[in-house]
């Protein structure tokens, strides 16, 4: 499947720092976002570390399949997903380490979503309160939970979902990485199909632009950085009271019937000759 | 010997040796240690010798099972120790065994406003512990799991039944659709059902599905028994035990 995709961060209206971070591995179709926490630019220091290790160790994979993996996995899932996760657990360690061994970086930590396109299966892998939606035939959807008090809290049925957006709890995360040696990782499987719309983001987004808001815009705007602008411009029309990161991941059209299937199927075998001839 | 002691604010309980049998501590009135509170599951752990060590062991409980202030699956217990399950408080007393003070060494800075934080785990179980209070229905649910099961009733599928395990379900011709609807000039995904946190909603793919007969535009939450059409297949939702 022919996959376009483009991502901004912004500083926000009211930070002085942006402590998220994130990156696009086109040659993979992997992509991370992460949302550091932690005072003194600690943040930022551990939002980096996560992405780093993840995208390290995922590309290193690629090349060394039989690299050490970390934490459970399901025997049903796919190499890449099991890669993915283990590399959220390695970020977990590799942030909690520093911060052991640097005094100054306690309490340092970081939410981590990310998403893996393999042919026609997509791997999540996620911990905090940063988010994956899918928008497909006009319906958004989030894929990830959020590991926050106030969610937690909605999901026991003590708050409402109203009462949750009023809460001032809710910068209170029940997980993140580098809080414990060891983590809880959320991790799911789904299949790709043409037309699908990916966007990871973080809370700086969620917190201030509306979910239909959101699909609107993804269907309004077809290039992927131009669709994370909006948003993000969005976010900061109603204050941007925190950092805003935003990927954008659209799934190509595939073309179906009989007639592209004969003319698909004749410039599928050309492009396959050209570049047989040209190696 | 070793023994446990259910306490109750600070008044023992009852109490149950730990011998070389293992001790299960549960809801269900059959455990060596009873804990009659919905925030406990019917089997919650048990706890025994394993290598000379006292054990404790999580199984699978709803709410978990923490050990002084620390969430467990497994640890090994010592003298002093609390299991702390539900709002109930199980003293350890395994004299003989070396006192091992617990500390993680880190103490948290206090958070200033608007700054994200992660709860440490006292904060956590204490949160958990209110939410059980309140979380009768959560208990119930995890007694009798329900799986949501579409039934084939009418036009042409690769299957007569399918259950819903995924949090998405695609219907439509695509290889990779859940629901695989057969013959000509159907849609490789002619709509979709997507589990959210509070039940299973019905969304257009590529037609506009009818639910008990009403076309709908955007996502419908399903209730049990609801009749879908879209694309010459007709389906009833209903929740299986």
């Amino acid at each position: 499947m022919r996959i376009v995709s483009g991502g901004v961060t912004d500083l926000g209206r009211v930070r002085t720092n942006n402590e998220d971070c994130f990156r696009i591995v086109e040659s993979l179709n992997l992509f991370v976002l992460s949302d550091g926490m932690g005072g003194e630019a600690h943040g930022e220091v551990a939002s980096e570390m996560a992405v780093e290790t993840i995208v390290k160790h995922c590309t290193e994979a690629q090349s060394d399949a039989g690299a050490t993996m970390m934490g459970n996995s399901e025997s049903t899932w796919s190499e890449k997903t099991k890669r993915l996760t283990s590399a959220v657990h390695l970020a977990n360690k590799t942030i909690y380490d520093s911060a052991e061994a640097h005094p100054e970086q306690h309490g340092m930590g970081a939410t981590v979503t990310t998403a893996w396109i393999d042919g026609s299966r997509l791997s999540i892998a996620h911990v905090g309160d940063s988010r994956a939606y899918l928008l497909r035939g006009g319906t958004l959807q989030q894929l990830t939970s959020d590991h926050s008090l106030v969610a937690e809290q909605v999901r026991r049925g003590i708050l409402t979902a109203a009462e949750a957006e009023e809460s001032e709890m809710q910068s209170v995360l029940l997980r993140a990485l580098g809080a414990l040696p060891d983590i809880e990782v959320d991790t799911e499987e789904h299949s790709v199909f043409a037309r699908d719309i990916l966007m990871l983001c973080c809370d700086g987004l969620t917190r201030m632009v509306t979910e239909p808001e959101i699909a609107g815009t993804l269907q309004a705007e077809t290039d992927p950085t131009r669709a994370a602008e909006k948003l993000i411009a969005l976010a900061n029309e109603r204050g941007g009271v925190d950092n805003i990161t935003v990927i954008v991941v659209r799934v190509g059209a595939e073309s179906q019937g009989w007639f592209s299937w004969l003319f698909g199927g004749a410039r599928r075998r050309a492009a396959r000759n050209g570049a047989a001839g040209g190696m | 010997m070793a023994k446990l002691s259910l306490m109750f604010e600070e008044k023992t309980v009852k109490e149950v040796p730990v011998g070389s049998r293992a001790v299960s501590i549960g809801r269900s009135p059959d455990n060596d240690l009873p804990v009659d509170n919905l925030a406990v599951s019917n089997y919650h752990a048990r706890v025994y010798f394993e290598g000379g060590r006292l054990v404790v062991e999580d199984l699978d409980s709803l709410n978990g099972t923490f050990v002084n202030d620390l969430r467990v699956e497994r640890a090994t217990l010592h003298d002093g120790d609390s299991i702390w399950i539900g709002k109930h408080h199980i003293k350890v007393d395994a004299s003989g065994d070396a006192p091992v003070p617990w500390d993680t060494g880190r103490k948290a800075s206090a958070p200033r406003i608007n700054e994200t934080m992660v709860l440490d785990t006292r904060a956590r179980r204490e949160m958990l512990q209110q939410a059980a209070a309140t979380g009768e229905r959560v208990q119930f649910a995890a007694g009798r799991l329900k799986v949501p099961t579409l039934i084939v009733i009418g036009g042409r599928t690769d299957q007569k039944e399918y259950m819903l395990t995924n949090k998405l379900t695609v219907i439509g011709k695509s290889a990779m659709a859940t629901v695989k609807v057969k013959g000509w000039f159907k849609p490789p995904m002619a709509a979709q059902i997507n589990q959210r946190e509070d039940g299973y909603y019905i969304g257009p793919g590529d037609k506009m599905p009818t639910v008990n007969g009403t076309p709908i535009t955007g996502p419908v939450r399903l209730n049990d028994g609801d009749l879908i059409e879209v694309s010459g297949v007709r389906m009833n939702f209903v929740f299986r035990e």
